[in-house]
């Protein structure tokens, strides 16, 4: 492996670029070159000629990455999501005599467990004056409520459900875990809030008042956010409609600052000295307009109930 | 300056093995031991280049967990509490009844007599009896202007979210005009009860009373319905006003979004 990566080395060296670089007269590429020549070159070459430095650099380049595979990647995928998971009120195969349940009659259980789950969630949310969600992916459905009332119903285009979750309804748990309904714990996203302007008294409105004929500026944001639950649930919302040109950079941000947040997360996890928890995620896609009415609505702290 | 430059990466990486003009080193270096020195910079080194898979792991951690489990072996869970298939089959017929009846439960949640529901993102309006809708068309509501006054008050012109009731209905309302409107415009604020204060026809043929000084009014500026330009009102068409006045009575429900 050491080899192979030296002679790409060596062949990138002699490559054009590298060569003109080498060659230019200015002091910058100049140095460089030499740095590369009288530095790095034999550095490599001596580790390359000596076997023990060799099982060093390659044993100690790869620990890094190995820790914290093992570290954020395995032991959280071993470890359950969630506290409640150990809950014994799950739905299995086999009855208590060991005697073999039919699978459809099984299937129908679990499926009524989750939807108990559900309504329940939405009648206890109902209590609260302020505004939640319930999010129906069997009827590919996204309403909000006000006191048990739908305000706004959105269809679903598309979603996809993380592997976990899938794993959860193998299972039979999802019911202990949708039980209660969830609360939103952040978000992230890639349209503000409320979108407020400043505008100073009398400065600005006499101004305003002077080009009153002024076309109001029109909202063209993209919408994409994440909205992370308690109980590790994770939804991401996308909308249908394809990128703007200026949307596509917003879009890159907002996927970074989502990985530095995830990335955050475990950090704090190892500090603490804690096995980091994976995420629970479900994302749907919605039109833009049903996006942005549901993200503006929903406040710190809303209540979601979820059917699956 | 150059040599100074060279001479520190050296002094770092090559202080055991001098290369020699053309960049090589000496025959001999791979017959010697290795210098512990040298194997300390070789690790410092090898990390330092391993951190960047390190954070790429780390990055992308969300899209290896479903790789993981992918492969990752299922636990079994805990047995069903029901003996055979009849005792499990009578507890199915129990449960859908449950389900059923919790449905219903949330359904009656929703108002039968009329009531508003009202859109701030898309400033659109509904008029509602139960799952129908009685009327529907376009509203103004809050413009999310933030307006700062020079003496430090400032004012929020956004509609408030939430569950409202019909506090007071009005025919010809007379608008009281708050402070911010002397602000907004540039003039000296008048005192409480100047008449200076009062200006009618501006809201409307009617006005429905939600509370803190939010009212459901007509408008003058019918261009603007659609867009979000009030002062956390919420404005309606003359027709549309007309239909939701008739409809709303005292204590109906307003939902706002």
């Amino acid at each position: 492996m050491f080899t192979a990566i030296y002679n790409w080395a060596q062949k990138f060296l002699s490559t054009k670029p590298v060569r003109w670089l080498r060659d230019r007269s200015s002091a910058a590429p100049r140095r460089i070159s030499g740095w590369v020549a009288n530095v790095v070159r034999p550095f490599f070459e001596q580790v390359r000629q000596q076997r023990q430095t060799r099982m060093i650099f390659l044993t100690a380049m790869i620990l890094p990455a190995s820790v914290m595979f093992v570290l954020t990647v395995l032991l959280p995928a071993g470890r359950a999501p969630f506290d409640e998971i150990t809950n014994p009120n799950t739905v299995n195969a086999v009855a208590q005599n060991g005697e073999a349940l039919p699978p459809e009659l099984v299937e129908k259980y679990a499926a009524l467990k989750v939807d108990e789950a559900y309504w329940q969630a939405r009648l206890k949310l109902a209590k609260s004056d302020a505004i939640q969600l319930a999010i129906d992916l069997r009827d590919s459905v996204v309403s909000l409520d006000i006191r048990g009332v739908p305000v706004h119903q959105a269809k679903i285009h598309k979603f996809k459900i993380s592997r976990a979750v899938k794993r959860l309804r193998s299972e039979r748990r999802l019911h202990s875990w949708l039980t209660n309904g969830f609360t939103l714990q952040k978000e992230l996203a890639t349209l503000p809030k409320a979108p407020i302007r400043i505008k100073e008294a009398p400065r600005d409105t006499i101004e305003a008042s002077e080009t009153s004929g002024e076309e109001l500026e029109i909202e063209t944001h993209d919408v994409h956010f994440t909205w992370h639950f308690d109980r590790q649930l994770t939804v991401f919302v996308e909308q249908v409609q394809m990128p703007s040109f200026t949307g596509i950079f917003s879009k890159g941000w907002y996927n970074f600052r989502r990985s530095l947040g995830g990335a955050g997360e475990a950090i704090l996890s190892l500090v603490q000295l804690k096995i980091p928890r994976h995420r629970l995620w479900i994302e749907l896609e919605l039109s833009r307009d049903d996006a942005k009415a549901i993200y503006r609505a929903l406040p710190k702290h809303a209540g979601l109930a979820l059917r699956l | 300056m150059e040599d100074l430059q060279e001479n520190s990466h050296r002094s770092f990486f090559s202080d055991d093995a001098e290369p020699q003009a053309n960049g090589l080193l000496p025959e001999t270096i791979a017959a010697k031991p290795t210098p512990a020195k040298f194997v300390r910079k070789v690790a410092i080194v090898s990390i330092a280049l391993g951190l960047a898979p390190a954070v790429l792991t780390l990055l992308a951690a969300p899209f290896l967990w479903e790789m993981v489990f992918a492969v990752w072996p299922h636990s079994s869970a805990p047995a069903l509490p029901y003996a055979n298939a009849q005792k499990l089959q009578r507890e199915i017929r129990a449960l859908d009844r449950f389900v059923v009846n919790l449905q219903n439960r949330f359904k009656w949640l929703t108002p039968r007599e009329p009531y508003l529901i009202v859109n701030t993102s898309a400033n659109q309006f509904f008029l509602k009896s139960a799952d129908k809708i009685l009327h529907q068309g376009m509203c103004s509501t809050g413009s999310y202007v933030l307006l700062k006054a020079s003496d430090d008050r400032q004012w929020e012109f956004v509609t408030p979210r939430g569950r409202f009731r019909i506090l007071g209905k009005r025919v010809a309302p007379v608008w009281t005009k708050p402070d911010w409107a002397f602000v907004e415009e540039g003039l000296p604020i008048p005192p409480p009860h100047s008449p200076q204060r009062y200006e009618a026809g501006v809201l409307g043929e009617y006005a429905l009373e939600l509370g803190d000084g939010y009212l459901i009014h007509g408008t003058l500026y019918k261009r603007m319905l659609g867009m979000p330009v009030t002062h956390g009102c919420v404005r309606l068409g003359d027709e549309e006003l007309r239909i939701v006045y008739r409809n709303l009575q005292l204590g109906s429900k307003v939902f706002i979004y």
